[in-house]
């Protein structure tokens, strides 16, 4: 009798257990029409000087994120005509455009970077007046690089480091091949000293792509390796505090790309004036090399 | 270490002084000359013992009369006469009986609920009026009964789901746990069970609240006005309070539901005097789950996934004498969530919860003074685990509290009634911390952070009716907030690097603050039906939640004040007018607040989970202020068939942070702009009834990025103003059925049926008698409950879906939306006996 009456009771609780299940885990999704408030478009400044070379400028537009914006030709976003000048206190050198037609980038040709100074980097474009400033410090040397084998002859470069304590330093990577055009930093590549001040410590990063590499890099057999027989040239350049912050900001933001969870990440730009977004950093690199051998 | 927070406790100096002041006013001439006499004791329901909570006590005869407190207990001073004296509870049958009051009287009163007959319930006295005639504004009391009759999520009542109906409290969302009161974060609101505190009162990300509906009695929800006896948040006061257990018999109910089950068990233990109750509840999503991705979604990306919680609440309840009553509750609850994604071996595991249990005395000095004593415990933690490829990291937090209170209370006469109490917490707080590991090794991140401190205070609030028509409710809170050792405070250097180190002994004071809290609030009746009421009051907030993200998460920590974090401070001021029509069938009110917020805090942009270690974690905050103001709307049916309300919020909630959104003030995320609730429940006869929810809220809003660059060939985001951007409005329609079958006449077609069998196989129709199974007690009802009838995609996240390469010129961008409850059907099947 008792048995009747679970098997009465409990056999519409089954179906409908199985019902709500199903609707549960078809959790949905849709692409929506998302309307964002007017959108007033900044400048972007990507510009640096580094010890022995001269100033490099990238001047572009940002595009409105949604809505009926042409994407498809990007260099529509690339600034024309700015008047880009840089100061160290005593020489003032004005920047040349290289393709008045593209505009994108200007370079100095006077002042070359030398440690220890300081430069002010001053850019008119459209009535308005952006001002950036950096330092060249001292580099801090790694004390050695080194291979390690990760997969087969496939591994990361690996650096060891005694950083010196109390100074506040700042880090930024980048490295190339022998074969390579470009030094190129790889993801999360700038840090602080707050874990290993005064510490001698190890740490490696993977190979970045070079420009041409890009489009499905990931895919790649081997992406992120570099391979026995490769020689490694590492640029470990000291950065100051304001820049560091923003490259930190700059790899949070793109690592919240599109991520609901995460705060949204406002780029800490050292550029002001107004709208305007970016940074002007000032390199000091130490320089080594690696010959991966078998 | 216990003996410490007691012997700070001693040191506090202002306690002998408010006793002295207590004594002072006990002989003050404060009422007439005339012999007064005081017939006091305690209300409860009839059939299981349990005390009346907020019933009606009164005289005919110059309609005088009080409210029972939470222990159902009433005192009634008058002048030397004969009265009628009457006692009205919704849900009850009115008490009516002539007395003679010549000396001090103790009458115990036992209300028998409602007969069968649910026709129109006549009104017999007037004194159900409380909401026009108390002083108490921006408060609503809610029974558990009629919380039960609401369409229920997935079989579930919820208490937490119910409040959030009602005009000036807003849910988060779906998905989101916390709910806002009058434009409050979800850190500032004081959620109580039974005296001890709760600090997460929602499981897994709010869809379901820890309070067991079979378990609670009442539930009573300040949005402001808050009386002196309540601090320690800015905006609101959520007083729960468990049932004390049939003290008459044995009873059982439970559910048996789609997704969880519930079970009852309660009785006496030694009738009238010592009885228990018991609930548990538990989800079984986990054990359903596991078939049903391996035979029906074996690709599917939760397969491996589970999540489950239980709860379980126990009190025992002992009457020690007609003087003396002692309590003890327990609450215990944990949810338990796992996430497997088969392809990259990333698996989480997500176990959180609370427990708390509390001692409360209750003793009756006399007919006019009685006190309250309560200790309690409570500990909530959390912790996230993420692995992946031998690699380990766990973020875990937590707080745990040990609490004394005492309050004395003294009616001297119908127009008067004093309190005067004491508080005390000793907080434990585990912020954010975070432990690493790969495969053997464990990375040193330094010691668990652990904060200390001290929370109390000393109140003293006077209820005076200084007239028929003006009522004051006057309330003075000290209060005293102390963060001890030991402690470590890293001393930033311009770089924001640690330069030194200060470091605290257990038990050494870090910081302290304090300050006094005024409390106010005045009715004055209009007419005895309408009446227009006023409040001001101050609060301090010590403790604070900060949250990372935009969607609330169980990772959300709290922290205590410390030299940089200062305490909250909040001014409220409200008014409104309170109109009951019908013979009180009907009550409406219409309330406008304004609120001033400072100390509001919230992490800096750019702050990272990361930056805890090797740090003190207050150093990610930064601070600022807050302004909400709005007007409430709220039309109740009280009686009848069909019974309900409508209510109205229009409301703005602002920010302002100078380190935040350019220093420019900005919506709060939870900003709602209008939000409405219209809740009907329909009982046309004992057999069916039907309940209907519709909910409206303009959306919450977000930071979305406006503009997008190439930089250094990788695309970043030029984020708009903070919170410049609103969701799509909020809005769903629930349903609910409920079939209760006529136990009598079950029994009736039960019996006939033997009576034709024994009849055919020619039995003796004398020795019929009901299989147990078919226990007389026993009362099954069936719900069918539809959430979301319509199907409305209601947003839960908002985000931006880029393929492609900008500086190919082939970047695409969609928005896309996700959203949490499609139209979702239940059915449970409940059970008591």
């Amino acid at each position: 009798m008792m048995k009747n009456a679970t098997q009465r009771y409990l056999k519409p609780l089954a179906y409908g257990m199985a019902l709500v299940l199903a609707v549960l885990c078809a959790s949905c999704e849709k692409d929506i029409d998302i309307k964002l408030p007017a959108y007033k478009e900044k400048l972007v400044v990507e510009a640096s000087i580094e010890t022995g070379k001269t100033a490099q400028v990238l001047l572009s537009m940002t595009a409105p994120y949604f809505g009926n914006v042409d994407l498809s030709d990007p260099s529509r976003f690339f600034v024309k005509g700015a008047f880009i000048t840089i100061t160290d206190g005593l020489v003032t050198d004005t920047l040349k455009e290289l393709d008045p037609s593209t505009g994108y980038l200007y370079l100095g040709t006077k002042i070359f970077g030398q440690v220890g100074k300081s430069y002010l980097l001053t850019v008119k474009y459209n009535n308005e007046t952006y001002t950036g400033v950096t330092n060249i410090l001292n580099p801090i040397p790694l004390d050695s690089i080194y291979f390690k084998a990760e997969r087969d002859t496939f591994g990361f470069c690996w650096a060891h480091l005694t950083e010196p304590r109390g100074q506040g330093n700042c880090y930024r990577w980048f490295a190339k091949r022998m074969r390579d055009q470009f030094f190129v930093a790889p993801y999360n590549s700038a840090f602080d000293d707050k874990f290993v001040d005064g510490t001698s410590f190890d740490f490696s990063y993977e190979r970045p792509p070079q420009p041409g590499e890009r489009d499905g890099y990931s895919d790649q057999p081997n992406a992120g390796y570099y391979a026995v027989g490769d020689t490694v040239i590492v640029k470990f350049c000291t950065i100051g505090n304001a820049e560091y912050l923003f490259w930190r900001s700059y790899y949070s933001n793109r690592s919240s790309n599109g991520n609901p969870f995460a705060a949204p990440a406002n780029i800490q730009s050292n550029v002001t004036g107004g709208n305007v977004i970016g940074s002007f950093c000032g390199y000091s690199p130490s320089f080594d090399t690696l010959v991966i051998k078998k | 270490m216990h003996l410490r927070p007691i012997l700070a406790l001693n040191n506090l100096l202002f306690l002998p002084v408010l006793k002295k002041i207590a004594i002072l006013l006990l002989f003050c001439p404060l009422w007439a000359a005339a012999q007064n006499f005081t017939i006091s004791g305690y209300v409860r329901d009839k059939s299981n013992g349990e005390s009346a909570i907020g019933a009606n006590v009164y005289v005919k005869e110059g309609m005088t009369g009080t409210a029972t407190n939470t222990n159902g207990f009433y005192s009634l001073t008058l002048p030397a006469g004969k009265y009628t004296l009457v006692c009205s509870y919704l849900g009850y049958d009115s008490y009516t009986d002539s007395i003679d009051l010549q000396s001090n009287l103790s009458r115990n009163i036992s209300l028998a609920p409602l007969g069968k007959n649910l026709a129109e319930v006549e009104i017999t006295g007037e004194k159900t009026d409380d909401n026009v005639q108390s002083t108490q504004m921006s408060a609503v009391q809610l029974d558990i009964v009629q919380i039960k009759k609401l369409p229920a999520f997935m079989g579930e009542v919820d208490i937490l789901k119910s409040i959030q109906l009602l005009p000036g409290v807003k849910s988060a969302g779906d998905g989101n746990s916390g709910f806002y009161v009058r434009g409050g974060g979800p850190d500032q609101n004081l959620v109580l069970l039974d005296d001890a505190t709760i600090y997460n009162a929602a499981h897994l990300l709010g869809f379901f609240s820890v309070f067991n509906g079979d378990a609670i009695k009442n539930v009573n929800l300040i949005k402001g006005g808050m009386p002196a006896q309540y601090g320690g948040r800015l905006s609101s006061v959520l007083d729960i309070s468990m049932r004390e257990g049939n003290d008459q018999k044995f009873q059982v109910d439970g559910g048996i539901g789609v997704i969880s089950s519930r079970l009852t068990v309660q009785g006496p233990i030694v009738k009238d005097k010592l009885s228990f109750i018991v609930s548990a509840r538990r989800t079984y999503l986990d054990v359903l789950s596991k078939p049903f991705f391996k035979y029906i979604r074996p690709k599917s990306e939760f397969k491996g996934s589970s999540y489950y919680f239980y709860d379980v609440n126990a009190k025992l309840n002992w009457k020690i004498s007609d003087k003396d009553r002692l309590f003890l509750s327990f609450y215990n609850g944990k949810d338990i969530f796992d996430f497997k994604d088969t392809e990259s071996s990333f698996n989480a595991h997500v176990p959180w919860g609370n427990t708390v249990a509390c001692l409360r005395w209750n003793h009756l000095y006399n007919a006019k003074l009685f006190s309250n004593t309560s200790v309690s415990y409570t500990n909530y933690d959390f912790s996230f685990t993420a692995a992946q490829s031998g690699f380990e990291l766990t973020l875990f937090s937590g707080i745990k509290d040990y609490t004394a209170k005492h309050e004395f209370v003294y009616i001297p006469n119908p127009r008067h009634q004093l309190r005067v109490g004491v508080n005390y917490i000793y907080h434990t707080f585990t912020p954010s911390n975070v432990s690493a590991r790969q495969g053997e090794t464990t990375f040193d991140i330094g010691k668990i952070i652990r904060l200390y401190s001290h929370d109390a205070a000393a109140y003293i609030s006077e209820e005076w009716e200084i007239t028929k028509r003006l009522k004051v409710n006057a309330g003075l809170r000290f209060s005293y907030f102390a963060q001890v050792g030991p402690f470590t405070r890293y001393v930033k250097d311009q770089f924001g690097r640690t330069s030194d180190t200060n470091v605290y002994k257990p038990g050494k004071k870090v910081i302290d603050y304090s300050g006094l809290e005024p409390r106010a609030s005045v009715r004055y009746s209009l007419t005895k039906t309408m009446s227009v009421k006023a409040s001001y009051t101050r609060n301090y907030q010590y403790i604070h939640l900060a949250s990372i993200s935009s969607v609330s998460l169980p990772t959300d920590v709290w922290m205590p004040s410390t030299e940089l974090i200062k305490p909250e401070l909040g001014n409220q001021y409200a008014l409104g007018l309170f109109k009951n029509f019908h013979k009180d069938m009907f009550e409406t009110s219409v309330e406008v607040y304004y609120k001033t917020m400072t100390n509001q805090i919230d992490y800096k942009e750019g702050a990272e989970p990361q930056d805890n270690v090797f740090d003190n974690p207050d150093n990610a905050f930064t601070y600022g202020k807050g302004e909400a103001y709005g007007a409430e709307f709220f039309v109740k049916k009280r009686t009848g068939k069909f019974t309900g309300w409508i209510g109205y919020t229009l409301s703005w909630t602002w920010r302002q942070f100078n380190e935040i959104n350019y220093g420019e003030r900005y919506l709060a995320k939870y900003d709602r702009r209008h939000d409405g609730s219209l809740v009907i429940t329909y009982d046309p006869n004992p057999v069916w009834n039907f309940g209907l929810v519709f909910v409206y809220g303009t959306g919450n809003r977000g930071t979305l990025p406006n503009g997008l660059f190439a930089y250094e060939g990788g695309v970043s985001y030029d984020y708009g103003l903070r919170n410049s951007y609103k969701f799509p409005d909020y809005h769903r329609l629930d349903l609910s059925a409920t079939y209760t079958p006529d136990r009598e006449k079950q029994l009736a077609r039960k019996h006939a049926r033997m009576e034709r069998r024994y009849a055919r196989k020619g039995k003796d129709l004398s020795t019929i008698r009901l299989p147990r199974s078919w226990a007389k007690n026993y009362q099954g009802s069936w719900t069918l409950s539809v959430f979301n009838v319509y199907n409305r995609h209601n947003p839960y996240l908002i985000y931006f879906d880029a393929q492609g390469d900008f500086l190919k010129g082939n970047y695409t961008v969609k928005g896309k939306q996700v959203s949490l409850f499609p139209i979702l059907p239940t059915v449970t099947w409940n059970f008591k006996f």
